[in-house]
């Protein structure tokens, strides 16, 4: 049975649009005007116990606000959602005490206390045996190396530091789902990848159920098999990494290696040339027509050395997330061939 | 500045403080009416300490009757909207304290007159949202005045109200430039409000000081921002004291006015000192 | 039970922790908050240079009216030390979003946000309290029984619950109108009704205000009811005004009851502000 069981969720907002200039604020004071705006709509999604799912789109295409729907901090509008077998928005203590929720924008720790205390308080909240509050502390506390910082106050961290105990924060209770939202925004690479590794080993060890969110698709690359994409409220994509350019990208991108004296001048007969460093040349083309596209230019040219490669990751997602209409027919759900991406 | 540049800043200040102010109708609305809730609880208690006064002493205290009393709030409650100067002091202060006054420093602005204007546009604003209730409440309250006084108190009242503005405008901004020489100024503000509140005689009449007391608080010039622009209206004052009281006002008004440029000049020039 | 008094003592001792790390700004506060109630007695003070009571035969004669002030500053430095702080933290978390964490926790989220800060530099008030009342019952030179003193405490708590109700509702309506200013001004405003003595709202217009503030916003029997208890001349005569207690007790479980449930309803519609 699945840990995250979501259909047609839905979450609608009513927003007061503010009126501009000095005439308008006074008609504001009469008559309000609202706009509705859809932040989720119709999600659905199943995630099994330990698999670790990253949350990709654009800003505002409603990633955060379906972690919020999943941690029962809002309610939604419309459809279900079930988390350990619990309706997250009902809010019991029992489901609360099994899920964690961390935002890379948001501080929940006391800011002018050391972490440490308020890590004793997170341990009468959520009823954590003493002794295996210390072990739990000093040990997440070692792993991320800052054992040292625990007794400082937290105002007087770095960003990265203050992610960490963050992090252990949120883990004091072994939650068995944790919601990460940007867990390593605004951070820089060293501490990125500190807390990547630290993430990827804690979920193999302790199999926990993780959803992230993160603009960095290095986060995504490095911890998730599974990556859903979000644009505009809707699931668009559902699958591995991989298949995401398979999906998306109709293209392929061919570098070769001429042999000594070859003319370059004429290689966009071929496709879209990208880059010429001669002897080695790089061309874009339709995935449907690399094997003709490869003859053709084998017979026109000596090619000493031909490689066919996919385009980068970055650039398909980039595409999908400035045009995601064009991707609208292809829900996923209705798609049973894209579960079949996830092998 | 030129003039003209002057009336621009000024009308967009005013426009923006006016939009400011409107987004927000609930706020609006009830912040407005709330103001004149603690005079109501002031006109009762006022009313149940009266009702106990002895005959002998004709039903007054120090020479105010209970409908001389409640006029004397009302009265305070329009002197306070003159001089009372929300966030003038901890706005320097902050300033001081984050740096940004040094924007005064660059640009070709001088600093006390801009927030002048801006406190004037402010007030404006104020007065044209406050002058419906305000007046209603007067209305209602008719009856503790006894009629409006002589042309010549109006005029002395009026004139001590705008000198009452001025005082409370240079007398915070002065208090504001200690933000120079001790960064933390916030409880020393608080203090001031304290005093200020009851010693401008926003509480109470000062006449109702004892001995020294009096002696010593008629000795500030914390009272001229509440006390005197009441007492003038209800006749308190008259004659040469009169007289002498506006000429003591504007006098205070002159060397807060001079000791807030000096404290600007000295601090500025302790604060390049710095580098900072 | 037991998980929430020890959460209470955790939060305490925090903000304890916190206070003391701030020293001087801790002292000041103090000093500046206890210097506000010696002037406010002072002006009392002043007039009590010219009348013997506040209202005539209401009984409201200095060493009483301190009793009562002492009480009015036992209730208020508990609120202010408890909940003040934390309507003021609940509204800005409402601003900011950070309302999430306290969501997620497994802990009834009203407990929470009620008690998580404390301002201890409330304490001050609470002794200065304390002093003048002791002060106000040797100058009276009246003992109360032990009776009295256990009904004092009872509505004590009372008027405490009522103002802490008060206060959570207008903190909940602070969701809807997602802006916080106006809503503790407006606590500000509604508490002053309930500084004096309630016979001095005499007349057509004060016996609306005294039944209007006794019987819709009880904010009148917070401290009415606990001076009187204490001070034998006020104490209730007529079976008549035995129903003021009474009815305060009822008031007191109203207030609890609808500001919870007000406090629900906003929750439901908290809407997270996005970061």
């Amino acid at each position: 049975m699945p840990v995250i069981e979501v259909d047609g969720l839905s979450k609608t907002y009513r927003v007061y649009q503010k009126p501009e200039g000095l005439l308008a604020s006074l008609r504001g004071l009469v008559r309000r005007e609202y706009r509705l705006v859809e932040a989720v709509r119709g999600i659905r999604l199943a995630v099994e116990a330990g698999e670790f799912v990253a949350f990709l789109g654009p800003n505002g295409a409603g990633k955060t606000t379906t972690l919020k729907l999943l941690s029962g901090i809002i309610t939604p509008t419309a459809g279900t959602a079930r988390v350990l077998g619990h309706i997250p928005w009902k809010r019991e203590d029992a489901y609360r005490r099994r899920f964690a929720l961390v935002m890379g924008q948001k501080n929940q720790l006391w800011w002018d206390l050391p972490a440490a205390e308020s890590f004793r308080l997170h341990q009468h909240i959520y009823r954590i045996d003493p002794q295996q509050f210390r072990r739990t502390c000093s040990q997440l506390a070692e792993m991320l190396d800052v054992a040292h910082l625990l007794q400082q106050p937290v105002r007087e961290l770095s960003l990265g530091e203050r992610m960490k105990m963050e992090l252990i924060a949120a883990l004091l209770h072994s939650p068995e789902v944790l919601f990460l939202d940007e867990p390593t925004i605004g951070l820089d690479v060293v501490a990125q990848h500190r807390i990547q590794s630290f993430l990827r080993h804690y979920q193999a060890s302790h199999g926990v159920t993780i959803l992230l969110t993160s603009h960095y698709m290095k986060d995504v690359a490095a911890l998730c098999k599974r990556v859903v994409i979000i644009a505009q409220g809707s699931i668009i994509y559902d699958g591995s990494l991989s298949g995401i350019i398979d999906r998306f990208s109709g293209q392929k991108i061919i570098s070769l290696q001429m042999a000594n004296g070859q003319a370059f001048d004429q290689l966009d007969r071929f496709g879209e040339v990208l880059s010429v460093e001669p002897p080695r040349a790089k061309l874009r083309i339709r995935r449907s027509d690399v094997t003709q596209t490869l003859a053709r230019l084998l017979s026109a040219h000596a090619v000493v050395d031909v490689t066919v490669e996919d385009p980068p990751l970055e650039e398909v997602i980039a595409e999908v997330f400035s045009h995601p209409e064009e991707h609208w027919g292809r829900k996923v759900g209705e798609a049973p061939d894209l579960m079949e991406d996830r092998g | 500045m030129p003039l003209r540049w002057r009336l621009a800043t000024w009308w967009t200040l005013l426009q923006i403080s006016i939009e400011e102010r409107l987004v927000y109708r609930a706020d609006f609305a009830l912040g407005t009416l709330m103001r004149f809730l603690p005079i109501v609880t002031q006109i009762f208690l006022w009313s149940a300490v009266y009702s106990a006064v002895s005959d002998s002493h004709d039903g007054q205290i120090v020479g105010y009757t209970y409908h001389n009393m409640v006029a004397y709030y009302l009265l305070t409650m329009v002197s306070r909207a003159f001089s009372s100067m929300p966030g003038l002091a901890s706005g320097i202060a902050r300033d001081i304290r984050d740096g940004s006054i040094k924007k005064y420093l660059v640009q070709p602005i001088d600093m006390l007159g801009f927030l002048l204007v801006y406190r004037i546009a402010h007030k404006l604003v104020y007065y044209a949202v406050a002058a419906g209730p305000l007046a209603l409440v007067f209305f209602l309250c008719r009856g503790f005045f006894d009629g409006w006084p002589d042309s010549t108190t109006l005029a002395a009242y009026a004139l001590s109200l705008v000198l009452a503005f001025l005082l409370g405008f240079f007398l915070e901004a002065t208090i504001g430039m200690i933000g120079f020489w001790f960064l933390e100024v916030t409880s020393l503000l608080f203090v001031y409000m304290l005093v200020s509140f009851f010693f401008s005689g926003h509480m109470f009449p000062i006449d109702m000081l004892p001995g020294i007391w009096g002696t010593l608080v008629r000795a500030i010039p914390l009272h001229y921002l509440a006390y005197f622009p009441a007492a003038i209206f209800l006749g308190k004052v008259q004659g040469s004291a009169l007289v002498w009281g506006l000429v003591i006002q504007a006098a205070w008004v002159v060397l807060f006015c001079i000791l807030s440029r000096v404290s600007f000049w000295l601090g500025t020039r302790r604060y390049s000192g710095y580098g900072g | 039970m037991w998980r929430y008094v020890r959460i209470l003592i955790t939060c305490a001792r925090n903000s304890l922790v916190r206070d003391m790390s701030f020293r001087t700004n801790f002292v000041l506060e103090t000093i500046s908050s206890l210097s506000w109630v010696l002037m406010n007695l002072g002006f009392y003070v002043l007039i009590f240079r010219y009348a013997p009571e506040i209202g005539k035969g209401t009984g409201w004669g200095q060493y009483q009216f301190f009793m009562f002030l002492a009480t009015g500053l036992l209730i208020n430095s508990v609120v202010q030390m408890v909940f003040m702080i934390n309507a003021e933290e609940f509204t800005e978390a409402v601003r900011t979003g950070a309302l999430d964490f306290v969501l997620v926790r497994p802990i009834d989220t009203q407990f929470f946000i009620s008690i998580r800060r404390f301002d201890w530099s409330a304490l001050g008030n609470f002794l200065l309290g304390i002093a003048l009342g002791v002060y106000a019952l040797g100058k009276m030179g009246h003992l109360p029984t032990a009776l009295q003193l256990i009904l004092y405490a009872l509505y004590v708590g009372c008027g405490i619950a009522i103002y802490y109700s008060l206060m959570i509702a207008l903190a909940a309506a602070t969701v809807w109108m997602g802006r916080n200013l106006t809503v503790l001004d407006f606590w500000f405003y509604i508490t002053i009704f309930a500084r004096y003595p309630m016979e001095i709202y005499s007349g057509p217009v004060g016996g609306v205000l005294r039944w209007a503030f006794t019987f819709v916003l009880p904010v009148l029997i917070v401290v009415n009811v606990p001076a009187r208890m204490l001070l034998r001349p006020l104490l209730p005569q007529s079976t008549a005004e035995w129903m003021l207690p009474l009815f305060g007790l009822a008031a007191t479980v109203a207030c609890l009851g609808v500001s919870r449930w007000l406090f629900q309803k906003a929750l439901e519609n908290y809407r997270s502000a996005s970061s």
